[in-house]
């Protein structure tokens, strides 16, 4: 049974509809504005970091304890000991702190002595300074030098 | 506009309590995603997993599919969209409504889910209530990118099919700063960083929302 | 006659400088002091990245933008925005398979979760989508609309990409052109193969975008001769 109202079929006239104004426009750019402006400020996405650079790791090392963690620093030349199942070498940061890591499986084809690299694994204790990897990746520069210098000329000529 | 809003959202949950779908269909598939994830985890892992907060997202992605879904079929009839657009509703006013009454049904499931995520994955209760802030706003955001996923499938060929090809790119930042910020306070860590991504992308979506639904709906 | 001219020359340029580019890369250019000639990909891998991530896309997100607004809303935005997201949805495609195969014997893996990655295979997903959402409609006006909306917002992903390597720390390289500091990294010879790629590529999105463009005023007229015809035939089955 339909209710009374329901029943009611007279027409009505339309509902009044305000006209939406430029203010609104600007007010919704604005929040954009600001949402964007808020997400590029740089800590705050600070945990999609693939990796910590050996003095983010250090600095919070007591946090870290044995949490499995991705960690970057550059190779230290004359260090690297190769085994049957890795290799171990000693990693340096930014300043001058130096991790020795020693990894499991094979490193890439690009591994050596001074590049950056970031190793998957975690540290041996609560307090160590060893880190134990079950990966190795080679993280390259965006420099590019030819491999024999003196080949290439530079665009003012001279050859470097 | 917020008048139009609350008279949407009001319209839509009545048409779900009355339909009863949300409890006797959609809130079954939530638990039984997430038993299934239980035992893709297998029984050694499905325990205290470090995995939880991703899947109870996932979960949540998935019932959000469903319900969004679900919004555009109540608005499929024949006629409806064309009677609606003689209302002269302000737009913006239905997409706020619309995002509300979602997110509404989402944060109801999101409670059970949650609870069915501390009794099979053993999630920890007090992290798990410490999280609750964060997934009130990474839900709504939820609801709000959803809504207007929603209308840009709607009434195309295969609108069920489309929806997810379109809204799953759109979910992953959000799947990312809830299941971190989950995690964060699992682990007792600070919350506010990854709370203030999914508030963000709240404010973003719900921007994007007002802007530019009318866009969709006119004809 | 300067257009007709350009539109002619455009092919045999681009072919031409392609294939100065592969020259310069395989022959000329030196191996590189740490990656040997494994940095022999610098000469296509940024290029189609540039291609897809600002070129193609850029174009297709402005033609979306301007379609929006009423003043500048026509069909040829629209077909523009479409053809571009097309053209880029191969560059991403291909962006991502030269990347992988650069990485695999540098970095050690052919695929890493890290900010850049991730961010570039979601604009791919965005752009499949988009595609998706395309053939999804019928109705010419409302296609154009939704695709032009779903493009703005996928646009969002495009600043995020870029600045990634900049805002967090990515196995992925920094810029190779666009340094922070202006100083450019890439020595001699291997920088201008590498400024000639850029343009190379450049051209070939141009000469592709042009190709699909004419395609799709075909498809358009060809749709309409189609209904034109179906409507007599349908009017003769009347008569007799």
């Amino acid at each position: 049974m339909p209710s009374a109202d329901l029943a009611d079929l007279t027409p009505v006239p339309a509902p009044v509809t305000k006209r939406r104004g430029r203010g609104r426009t600007i007010g919704v750019l604005v929040v954009l504005a600001l949402a964007v402006l808020a997400l590029l400020s740089q800590g705050l996405l600070h945990s999609l970091n693939y990796f910590d650079t050996i003095d983010q790791a250090m600095s919070a090392r007591a946090k870290l304890g044995t949490e499995t963690i991705r960690l970057e620093g550059v190779v230290k030349p004359h260090t690297i000991d190769r085994t049957s199942n890795g290799a171990s070498f000693w990693m340096t940061g930014g300043h001058g702190e130096e991790v020795f890591v020693s990894a499991h499986g094979s490193p890439p084809q690009l591994f050596q002595a001074d590049i950056p690299v970031v190793v998957e694994g975690h540290f041996t204790s609560a307090t160590s300074k060893d880190f134990y990897g079950t990966q190795i990746l080679v993280k390259h520069t965006a420099s590019y030098i030819a491999a024999h210098p003196k080949r290439v000329k530079a665009p003012n000529g001279s050859t470097r | 506009m917020i008048r139009i809003a609350l008279l949407v959202a009001g319209k839509d949950l009545r048409i779900e309590r009355r339909s009863r779908v949300l409890l006797w269909q959609v809130l079954p598939f939530g638990v039984t995603a997430l038993v299934l994830c239980g035992l893709a985890l297998g029984p050694l892992h499905a325990g205290n997993s470090s995995a939880a907060p991703g899947l109870f997202y996932l979960v949540m992605l998935l019932v959000a599919l469903l319900m969004i879904n679900r919004a555009q079929v109540i608005e499929g009839s024949p006629g409806t969209r064309a009677s609606v657009a003689t209302l002269g509703l302000d737009p913006a006013g239905v997409f706020l409504g619309k995002a509300l009454a979602l997110a509404v049904e989402l944060w109801l499931t999101g409670v059970v889910v949650l609870a069915g995520s501390v009794l099979f994955l053993h999630t920890a209760l007090s992290g798990t209530l410490s999280a609750l802030p964060s997934v009130v706003v990474t839900l709504a955001a939820l609801a709000a990118a959803g809504t207007l996923y929603g209308a840009l499938s709607g009434g195309g060929q295969g609108p069920a099919t489309l929806l997810p090809m379109l809204s799953l790119p759109a979910f992953a930042p959000l799947l990312i700063a809830g299941e971190r910020s989950f995690s964060d306070a699992l682990h007792g860590g600070s919350l506010w960083r990854w709370w203030v991504i999914s508030l963000v992308a709240l404010a973003a979506y719900l921007a994007i929302g007002i802007l530019l639904y009318g866009v969709l709906e006119e004809s | 006659m300067i257009k007709t001219l350009s539109q002619r020359l455009l092919g045999p340029v681009t072919l031409v400088l392609l294939a100065l580019t592969f020259w310069l890369g395989l022959w000329v250019t030196p191996p590189d002091k740490v990656q040997g000639n494994l940095a022999r990909l610098l000469y296509v891998h940024p290029a189609i990245a540039w291609v897809a991530l600002y070129v193609s896309f850029g174009t297709a997100a402005i033609a979306s933008a301007l379609y929006l607004w009423k003043r500048t809303r026509s069909v040829v935005m629209d077909r523009v925005a479409y053809c571009a997201m097309e053209v880029s949805t191969v560059f991403i495609i291909l962006t991502l398979i030269t990347g992988s195969i650069w990485g695999r014997p540098t970095w050690g893996v052919w695929w890493a979760w890290d900010a850049r990655l991730t961010s570039t295979a979601i604009l791919g997903l965005f752009e499949l989508a988009y595609l998706a959402l395309r053939r999804a409609n019928d109705d010419p006006d409302l296609r154009a609309r939704r695709c032009a909306v779903f493009a703005i917002i996928a646009a969002i992903n495009v600043p995020i990409i870029h600045f990634s390597v900049d805002w967090w720390n990515t196995l992925h390289q920094g810029a190779t052109v666009f340094t922070e500091n202006g100083n450019l990294l890439v020595h001699g010879i291997m920088l201008w193969t590498l400024f000639i790629s850029l343009f190379a590529f450049t051209l070939l999105f141009f000469w592709l975008l042009r190709a699909r463009y004419r395609l799709e005023v075909l498809r358009a007229t060809r749709y309409d001769v189609a209904l034109d015809e179906a409507l007599a035939q349908r009017r003769r089955e009347g008569v007799h």
